[in-house]
This record gives C-alpha cells, sequence and structure tokens, in this order.
C-alpha cells in the first residue's frame, strides 16, 4: 500500500492511499466526532458531524465519505466547522424526546456525549419530538424510535453484516424511520433477534430489554461465548457483581466483530438463573436415611466442599477396589474448557485407571472429524470462518448454518453478497438457499430424504465428464484418482438429476461454476447421521481432493459445531479411542464397553451393571439423550453418581454427590472454537455462592486422590497441555493461538504421504416404513442450543415463543386435514409427542422439522437411543414418524 | 365497495421480466403501479424476490417516493396544484370547494374508488393558474362552477363504465 502525505490542522500526517480523511486523522491522533461511522461498515456521510474544511477551497466535506489526497490541507475544528457542528446536534437535540433523562443509554449515549462535548446545553429551538410508536412487546428488544437520529447504523448493518434485510428506511424527510415489512412488529418480521443493530445504536432508539434503569454497567471485562462452536467474543457489562449487558467485543481480533446471535447476546442471562447450583450437595438418603421423609423424597442438603470430596473420593476408591477400575465412567463435555477436559481425562486414566472417558461430542461430531482427520492427515484441522469470504466457492452440504452456529452464516450471506458462488445442497431447505448460486435439492415425493451422496458423486461425475478439475494437485498429492473416477461411472449426472426431479443440466453448471476453482465445503456436524451418512462424507471428501480444495487459503472442509468446545473436548482426549493430541489408542478389551457408538453404550453398559459408578462433569443424559426414563432408570442403577454442573438439571436430581461448578464467564479457561482457533478467557464475575471453577475442583479431587501432581494454578494445567500435545503449543500464550498441525504423515508435509481417494459407494436405499410415513429433521431452534439445558434457563428464551410447534408442508397438512396452529400428536417408533403445528411453505412433502430444546427437551422422544452403526437408522437427529389428528374428546 | 381485484397473473409476468434485471426496481414498480393503479402490498416480497433485494428495502423505496402508492387509488387521481402562482390565484378556494363537492380530504379516496384527492407543490402550468389534473388531464383558469363541471364529466365516466 502506498502512503501519501498531505496535512492536517497545520501539521504534515502520512496515511494509506486508500484512507478517507476521517482515517487519515484518527491515524494521527486527530479526534473527529461521528455517530453513523462504524469500522465494519461502508461510509455513509448520514450525521455530517464529521465535516472538515479543505483550506484551500474553503468547501466543507464530510471526512468518512472524502478519500484522503496527496498534498490536501484540512482543518478539522475552525469556528466555522464547530459553528456547523453544533447546529447539527441542536437540531437532533430539539428532535430528541424527553425521556432522554431516563434513557437506559444513559451516559453511554453517544449523542449526549457528543452533544456535551461542543458545549451545546439547552439547543435554544422549539421542541418538536417525533413520537413514533415504542415497540417493546418482544422480550429481546425495545424500539423507541423517537430517539433516532437517522444514522442508519442499524439498517447497515443488518444489510452488510448479517445479511437479513429485516429493517430498511421507510417514508422520507422527517417521517423517515427504519421499519420492517409492512412496518409489523420485530417479531412478526425476518428479524432473527441477533441484537447486532442494539450494540451498534448510538442512542438510546434500540436497547435491550431487561436491562433498562439497571444504570451503566460499572465495569467491562471480555469472555468468550460458551454456546456454539463460532466462539465469539463479548465484552460482558457488570454491575453489582451481576453480567447485566453483552455485547460483541471492541477487540480488534475476533471471530464475530460487530455481530452476534440471538443466544449471544440474549440468552447468557441464564447464568443469573435461580437454579443455579450454589452449594456442593449430598443426597439425604446418603446424609440421614431417617429424615428422608415423602415430601423431600430424593432431595438434597448443602454440604462442606471437605465433605463432598471425602466422600467422592471414598466411594469411588471402593468401587474401583471391589469392581476394578473400568467400572467407572467419565463423562466430561463440549461444554468445559480445554483444561478442565484435560485434568477430567487425566484423573480418569491415571488415578482411577479408567479407560471409559466421553462426552456426548462423540456423536455430534467426534466421529466426524475423526474420519475428516483420517483421510486428510489432519491437514483440514485450521480453517478460518474470514476465509470462507476470501473464498471462490462456498460449497454447502446439510448444514442449517443459520440456526446451528448464525454468526458463521453471516459469513457466508456476507461472501455470497460480495459475489462469492454459493452452491448449497440439502434435502431441507435452509435460510442459505436464497442466497445461493445455485441449489441442489433433490425431490424425492414422500420419501422424506434421498441419498445426498448421489448428489455429491454426480457433482464429481460433471466436474470430471467436463475435465474440469486440475491435475497439478491430485498428481503431487493423491493417490487412487483412477479407481475413483471408473467408481463415478455409477452416478451419471444426467441419470440422477433425472431421479431426484432436479432441473435439466443443473450438475453441469456445478462444474462450469467450479472449473479451476478452489471450494470451500462447510458440511453440517450430523452429516454421518444421514442414512447414507459414511458413503455421503467419503463423497464429500473425495470432491474436496477431486478440486484440490485443501491447503489453500478460501479452500477446504469447515465444520460447524454446535457446542463451544467440541473440537477441544476431542483434542483433549476425552474420548476412549484417542488420547490428548488426538492420538489414536487401541484399547484393552474391557474398554470397548462404550467405544462404539458413545452415549447408547454409555447407557447400555449402566443397564448391564458393567458400569457402577459414573462422574458427569457439564452433561445433562436425561435431557439430551433420546429415551428418558430408560436412561433415567440407568442411571438409577449406579451405585454412585457424581454430578457437576452448574444448574440443577435433571442428571443432578439423581447424583449422590452435586459439585457446583462455574460458567464460562466466572472462570478461567481457554476453548477451540470449529475453526481451529484457541481462545483463552478471564473471568468477568465470581461463582455465585460457593461454586468453583470447574478446573479448580478437578485439581482439588486430585489431591484428596493423593495425586503427585498439584494443579494451583491454570497455567499449570496449560504448561502440561503445551509439553504433552504439540498440537496446541501457542496455548495460553497470547488471547488466541491456533491448532498447529504437525502430523508426520501429512502429504504437504511428506513427500511420501498422499491423500487416499476412496471409491464411491452406492448408499444403501432405506427402506420406507408405511406406518411412519414422514421424514422428521429434529434440530435446535436459533433460540436454543443443543438440549436447551441452558438456554431454557434464560428468562428472555423462556418469554419467547415457549413451545416451538412442529412444522408441516402445505401438502401434508390438506392429505392430512390438519389446520394451521392446530396441537397435533407426532408418533415415531420410539415415542410419541403433542405439539402445535405450523404449516411451512418451504419443506417439501414428506419432510417435518421437530424443534428440539424447547418444551423439555421432549423431541427426544422420538428419536431412538441406538447408535448409528447400522445404515438405516438414524442417530438423533433424524426419525421417521407419523402425524395425527388429537381427537376431540 | 371493493377497489379493482389484482391481476396477479398478470403481475407475476411483469415481475418475471424484470427478473435478475440490474438496476431494475423503479422501472419493475412503474409498471405494476401503472398497471394495478397502486403498489400491492403482497407483491413487495414477489418483487423483492426477483430482483434478489430484501422485501425492506424494496418497501423503502415505495415509500420514499410520492409518485408509488401502497393504497388503492381511485379511477380518477385529482391533483390540485397548490403552487405560489395558483395560490395567489385563488387555488385555496378550488381546493375547497372539490374537497366539499367530493366529500374528501388530501389523501383520501372515495368509497366507490372513483376519486383521490392529491395536492401537489406545482403542475408546471402557471400561466393557467389556478390549476390542477385529474389523470393525465390539465384543467386550468378554474372556477367553481368550471370545476363543477371537470367532477361531473368525471363521475359520469363512472356511469358509462358500470353500464359497458
Amino acid at each position: 500500500m502506498e502512503t501519501i502525505v498531505l496535512k492536517i490542522n497545520g501539521h504534515k500526517v502520512t496515511c494509506p492511499s486508500d484512507a478517507s480523511l476521517l482515517l487519515a486523522a484518527r491515524q494521527n491522533g486527530i479526534n473527529i466526532p461521528t455517530l453513523c461511522y462504524h469500522p465494519d461498515l461502508a461510509p455513509h456521510g448520514a450525521c455530517r458531524l464529521c465535516l472538515v474544511e479543505d483550506e484551500k477551497t474553503g468547501r466543507l466535506m464530510a471526512a468518512c465519505v472524502t478519500p484522503a489526497t496527496a498534498g490536501m490541507s484540512i482543518q478539522t475544528d475552525t469556528p466555522r466547522i464547530l459553528n456547523h457542528r453544533r447546529n447539527i446536534v441542536r437540531l437532533m437535540m430539539a428532535e430528541h424526546p424527553e425521556s432522554c433523562i431516563v434513557c437506559s443509554k444513559g451516559n453511554r449515549c453517544e449523542l449526549r456525549k457528543i452533544a456535551a462535548d461542543l458545549g451545546v446545553g439547552d439547543s435554544g429551538l422549539y421542541p418538536m419530538p417525533n413520537y413514533t410508536p415504542y415497540e417493546e412487546i418482544n422480550p429481546f428488544i425495545i424500539r423507541d424510535l423517537s430517539k433516532c437520529i437517522l444514522c442508519g447504523k442499524c439498517i447497515r448493518a443488518d444489510h452488510e453484516l448479517v445479511v437479513t434485510g429485516a429493517i430498511d428506511y421507510n417514508h422520507r424527510g422527517f417521517s423517515a424511520r427504519p421499519a420492517t415489512l409492512h412496518e409489523k412488529s420485530l417479531e412478526d418480521s425476518i428479524c432473527t433477534f441477533c441484537g447486532t443493530c442494539v450494540s451498534i445504536c448510538p442512542t438510546g432508539a434500540l436497547s435491550v430489554k431487561n436491562t433498562a434503569y439497571v444504570g451503566t454497567p460499572e465495569k467491562e471485562a471480555n469472555s468468550i461465548c460458551g454456546f456454539c462452536g463460532v466462539g465469539c467474543s463479548l465484552t460482558m457489562g457488570v454491575s453489582g457483581g451481576r453480567i447485566v449487558e453483552v455485547n460483541p467485543t471492541k477487540r480488534k481480533i475476533s471471530v464475530n466483530s460487530a455481530t452476534l446471535c440471538v443466544r449471544g447476546h440474549f440468552a447468557n442471562d441464564f447464568i443469573n438463573s435461580p437454579d443455579r447450583l450454589v452449594h456442593p450437595m449430598k443426597t439425604t438418603a446418603m446424609t440421614d436415611p431417617d429424615s428422608a421423609s415423602p415430601e423431600n423424597n430424593e432431595s438434597h442438603l448443602p454440604i462442606s466442599w471437605d465433605e463432598a470430596f471425602e466422600t467422592i473420593a471414598n466411594r469411588l476408591s471402593e468401587i474401583k477396589r471391589q469392581y476394578g477400575p473400568e467400572s467407572i465412567a467419565f463423562v466430561g463435555s463440549p461444554r468445559c474448557s480445554n483444561e478442565e477436559n484435560f485434568l477430567f481425562q487425566k484423573i480418569a486414566r491415571d488415578v482411577f485407571e479408567t479407560s471409559h472417558v466421553i462426552t456426548s461430542g462423540y456423536t455430534s461430531g467426534h466421529r466426524l472429524l475423526a474420519h475428516i482427520d483420517e483421510r486428510t492427515r489432519g491437514a483440514a484441522r485450521v480453517t478460518t470462518l474470514a476465509g470462507l469470504e476470501s473464498a471462490e466457492v462456498i460449497f454447502v452440504v446439510c448444514a442449517d448454518l443459520d440456526n446451528m452456529v448464525p454468526v458463521a452464516g453471516y459469513h457466508v450471506r456476507r461472501a455470497a453478497k460480495k459475489g462469492t458462488a454459493l452452491i448449497v445442497a440439502d434435502a431441507f431447505k435452509t435460510d442459505l438457499f436464497s442466497h445461493a448460486a445455485i441449489n441442489l435439492q433433490p425431490q424425492l415425493n414422500g420419501a422424506g430424504v434421498p441419498p445426498m451422496s448421489d448428489l455429491i458423486n454426480a457433482v464429481a461425475h460433471a466436474i470430471v465428464a467436463e475435465k474440469g478439475q486440475g491435475s497439478d494437485f491430485i498428481n503431487q498429492y493423491t493417490d487412487g484418482r483412477d479407481g475413483y473416477v471408473a467408481s463415478l461411472g455409477d452416478f451419471d449426472a444426467q441419470a440422477i438429476e433425472v431421479r431426484y426431479a432436479l432441473a435439466s443440466g443443473i450438475f453441469e453448471q456445478v462444474a462450469g461454476l467450479v472449473r479451476g476453482r478452489k471450494i470451500a465445503f462447510v458440511i453440517g456436524p450430523d452429516l454421518l447421521d444421514f442414512p447414507d451418512g459414511e458413503p455421503l462424507l467419503d463423497a464429500v471428501i473425495n470432491l474436496v481432493l477431486l478440486t484440490g480444495s485443501i491447503g489453500a487459503p478460501g479452500a477446504g472442509i469447515w465444520v460447524p459445531s454446535s457446542e463451544n468446545n467440541l473440537v477441544g473436548a476431542m483434542d483433549m482426549g476425552m474420548n476412549s479411542d484417542y488420547l490428548p493430541g488426538r492420538k489414536k489408542i487401541h484399547a484393552k478389551k474391557e474398554a470397548t464397553l462404550i467405544m462404539k457408538s458413545g452415549m447408547s453404550d454409555l447407557v447400555a453398559a449402566m443397564e448391564t451393571g458393567a458400569l457402577r459408578a459414573a462422574f458427569v462433569m457439564g452433561e445433562n443424559p436425561l435431557r439430551s439423550l433420546p429415551q428418558t426414563d430408560r436412561v433415567k432408570a440407568a442411571f438409577q442403577n449406579l451405585e454412585f453418581l457424581v454430578v457437576q454442573d452448574i444448574v440443577c438439571n435433571r442428571t443432578a436430581e439423581l447424583a449422590h454427590v452435586i459439585l457446583p461448578g462455574a460458567a464460562v464467564f466466572e472462570k478461567h479457561g481457554s476453548f477451540t472454537n470449529m475453526e481451529g482457533r484457541i481462545q483463552t478467557f478471564e473471568p468477568a464475575v465470581m461463582p455465585p455462592g460457593d461454586a468453583k471453577a470447574d478446573w479448580e475442583i478437578l485439581a482439588h479431587l486430585a489431591k484428596v486422590m493423593g495425586y503427585p501432581e498439584q494443579y494451583e494454578k491454570i497455567e499449570k494445567i496449560r504448561q502440561e497441555i503445551r509439553r504433552t500435545v504439540p498440537m496446541y503449543q501457542g496455548l495460553g500464550n497470547h488471547q488466541q493461538d491456533w491448532i498447529r498441525n504437525s502430523e508426520s504423515d501429512n502429504p504437504f508435509l511428506n513427500d511420501q504421504a498422499k491423500f487416499q481417494f476412496l471409491p464411491a459407494k452406492q448408499a444403501m436405499p432405506v427402506s420406507t416404513d408405511p406406518s411412519f410415513p414422514l421424514f422428521a429433521k429434529i434440530r435446535s431452534p436459533r433460540f436454543h442450543l443443543g438440549s436447551g439445558t441452558r438456554t431454557s434457563r434464560s428468562a428472555r428464551i423462556k418469554a419467547y415463543n415457549g413451545q416451538g410447534p412442529v412444522e408441516l408442508s402445505p401438502a401434508d397438512c390438506k392429505g392430512l386435514g390438519l389446520a394451521d396452529d392446530e396441537q397435533v400428536r407426532i408418533a415415531s417408533a420410539a415415542g410419541a409427542l403433542d405439539r402445535r403445528l405450523k404449516q411451512n411453505r418451504h419443506l417439501n412433502p414428506g419432510q417435518v422439522i421437530i424443534p428440539s430444546g424447547v418444551n423439555g427437551n421432549d423431541a427426544m422422544f422420538l428419536a431412538p437411543l441406538v447408535g448409528k452403526e447400522d445404515p438405516v437408522t438414524f442417530g438423533f437427529s433424524f426419525s421417521r414418524v407419523r402425524i395425527e389428528k388429537i381427537s376431540e374428546n | 365497495m371493493e377497489p379493482k381485484p389484482i391481476d396477479w397473473q398478470h403481475l407475476n409476468e411483469i415481475i418475471e421480466t424484470h427478473r435478475h434485471r440490474k438496476w431494475g426496481l423503479i422501472p419493475l414498480l412503474q409498471e405494476v403501479q401503472e398497471v394495478c393503479g397502486y403498489i400491492p402490498p403482497e407483491s413487495i416480497e414477489p418483487i423483492a424476490d426477483s430482483l434478489n433485494m430484501s422485501p425492506a428495502e424494496v418497501q423503502g423505496v415505495v415509500t420514499f417516493y410520492a409518485g408509488f402508492s401502497l393504497k388503492p387509488k381511485g379511477r380518477c387521481v385529482l391533483k390540485v396544484c397548490r403552487g405560489t402562482a395558483c395560490h395567489v390565484k385563488g387555488s385555496r378556494s378550488i381546493l375547497r370547494h372539490v374537497k366539499k363537492e367530493l366529500h374528501l380530504e388530501e389523501g383520501e379516496t372515495s368509497e366507490d374508488y372513483q376519486f383521490t384527492l392529491e395536492t401537489v407543490a406545482c403542475l408546471g402550468a402557471c400561466f393557467l393558474a389556478p390549476t390542477m389534473m385529474v389523470n393525465r388531464d390539465y384543467y386550468g383558469k378554474l372556477n367553481p362552477t368550471k370545476v363543477s363541471s371537470v367532477l361531473g364529466q368525471y363521475s359520469k365516466n363512472k356511469e358509462d363504465d358500470g353500464s359497458a
């Protein structure tokens, strides 16, 4: 970048040649007031406060939209400019309502600050407030547009950063206001309540509901969001030791810049829930059997930490002696930090000598990541979300980004808006369809989900037919291309177009679009739950290799993870078959109890009595697993259960000892997000009551158990991770670092190693069941995460749309004689539940969407508790169902 | 009485001819307004979809321009000039007379969707002051009698339409 020289206020300054006058001034420490400028938005020139004067011509120009040119001579605060600025602010103040004095933006209002800086007190003008309806019907955002100054930041954030298009200016002149389509309230519009506009609004026009009159936060502290795998950086506003406000961080380097989603912005109030655990507790049955009167049956009494540790140490040691070490299971969590999971598996493996360590992440992503790792030799571990915006082509395969990882969805939408070719392949229509250049949605009337692998293989077939693939990459780094190309003969693109009622020539179009380009693949973490899971994943990876989309910026495989530390939990060895650093182990024979399909095997082992005790940290299997009654009976079958969590959940109610842990914002730690970015965080507030950071609890337990190593500081754990896990060499060095790839068989580092093509496999046809004709996708809506243990304790989320209707195509509604809003019963082979029905015109006949997380996560009644080893079962994300009317009587 | 029903098939044809056309929004809106007499609010979403814009953005453009209306208008749209020259020549009385004759206020449409009354800042025909426009026809050098006869002429047309 060239540098240019110009004069500002008589001083010579330099700036890059593409800078605006505003940037040139700010980079040189000269302050120019602004209200409509934001570094992440395109300059707009609406507020006119950044007026500066060209000394040569005497012209007044808005600095934010005027490019700096060499030799300019600029004045930024002459009396003339100040007079103009004051008049602009006076006009804004004259339009501002009297409620300004009790505004919740209060001392952080940028308009008020600028008015004070310019010495505007009484505007001296006739007040003409612009009273517009005050909207506070939704539980998230208060809109008081009488305080709107028309800076357009909310509209631009909506269009440029989130790319939703929920609001725009309506009318003109004095009556102009940001408005939704047909001026409806926000919840009746396409607004997703990401809250980006609230954080960016300079005045009190948009504010967060519930924070009215809590005052200005006393301090601000940075943290990382604990919900999904994007790992957004947050700034928490703390008042009176409580978190009262959450905003996207102002730090330069973050995943999310100025954006957040509804969960990150509004659902973190769960940490102030009355359900928080504040003391270690023990069942009354254990302390004093006589006091277990019928009414406080199964209830728990507070105990001291010392008693808690002693009980755990004694009971677990006894069980280990009596039944052997493999009778104890340690259930860790993709919601706990790297340090905690590392220490947890260490206690399990070293202290109690069991190999039964597991997390729920096994089914929701670890198997998929392990499979990708194996085929890409660890070369696809780090893929930045920012890289998506520099990608040439983005290919989204069965990933519902906008509900699972909204902020990652913004990256894809921004890229598409800037002109990156977006291809979306999914059996269910997602929000991304309207942003895509090409949609591959197979139509199979009534059959629900056809094998998606056919489509991916057909894309490969079309690319090969067109000779659209580059050969350098394939020759240098891969093996087995010829066998693969031969196997593609079964996937003739034209035949597949006909079979799935796709537009004729659509695969040719895709091949044309990707010719000679590298592709960024975004794939759903539940890909393996599809009926043709493994062939589908292999088809995608073959396509990655065919297009050479690996090892280049803006290309690779992005796997959104629904839990914030899914990747970290795997890297820290919370898996029976992997040690820290993803080192595959071949465990002892008796250790294979829970290895094959994760949590369902864990439950089975509890039922058979192979497991006698369990230590559960940050998991709630009684809510997140299907067949709650069976899971409950299995946990009750245990002789001893410890639950360490932040809220008193269903699993904790069964525990013999409950340990109160700390939420993300109350402790030190680090998370590894879906990109492979390791982010460390510090506490913003103290844990409630006697609760402690989870790593402190574990360190203490290790000490009580007589483990020689002492972990008094988190740095001690980090040191050990850095020493033993080469992938995590950078942990804790800075606020963030990245997973290091140092696998010796990585073909980019080792000439002998090659990526292997696998022959394309025909997917097994899925048999249909006439008694359950519909195919249901079970997924948590944007407002909830996973099973909803935390989000359902957020007061705001609870107030919004409590039950979450089940969605069905209009054709099926008609066929079944069901009306919108009707109460219906959904039944599968595993169970049934009642819900309200909503027509969704985006669904194909035969498809159903059932939201999980809501209503006690009863959606799990519909899934069977079996693993996905059998190609005709669907894991926990899909189910075959039927929907029927509930009879009136 | 109901306004003229929307011919959705025709409307969709218009939208299709503009699909993916660059800078196509205002020409498309003009065509829709020409055919329907207004921009039906229900057409905003299909229009936005065809041009790959957000519906709120399309609505923003529609509400910005006085030339576009989201409400159905009468068959005869009266634009009474309130420019300086017309004002001097008594356009205030002309407007008052029109209001009285039609029982309408500015911006209103009669219940039978025959008349819509609007005012404009200047019709650019000051030499004919005071003036008004009915649909595309100018009427100048107005006086109350002339106004009444013009209005009568347009309400008669209504009967013609009804019998045809």
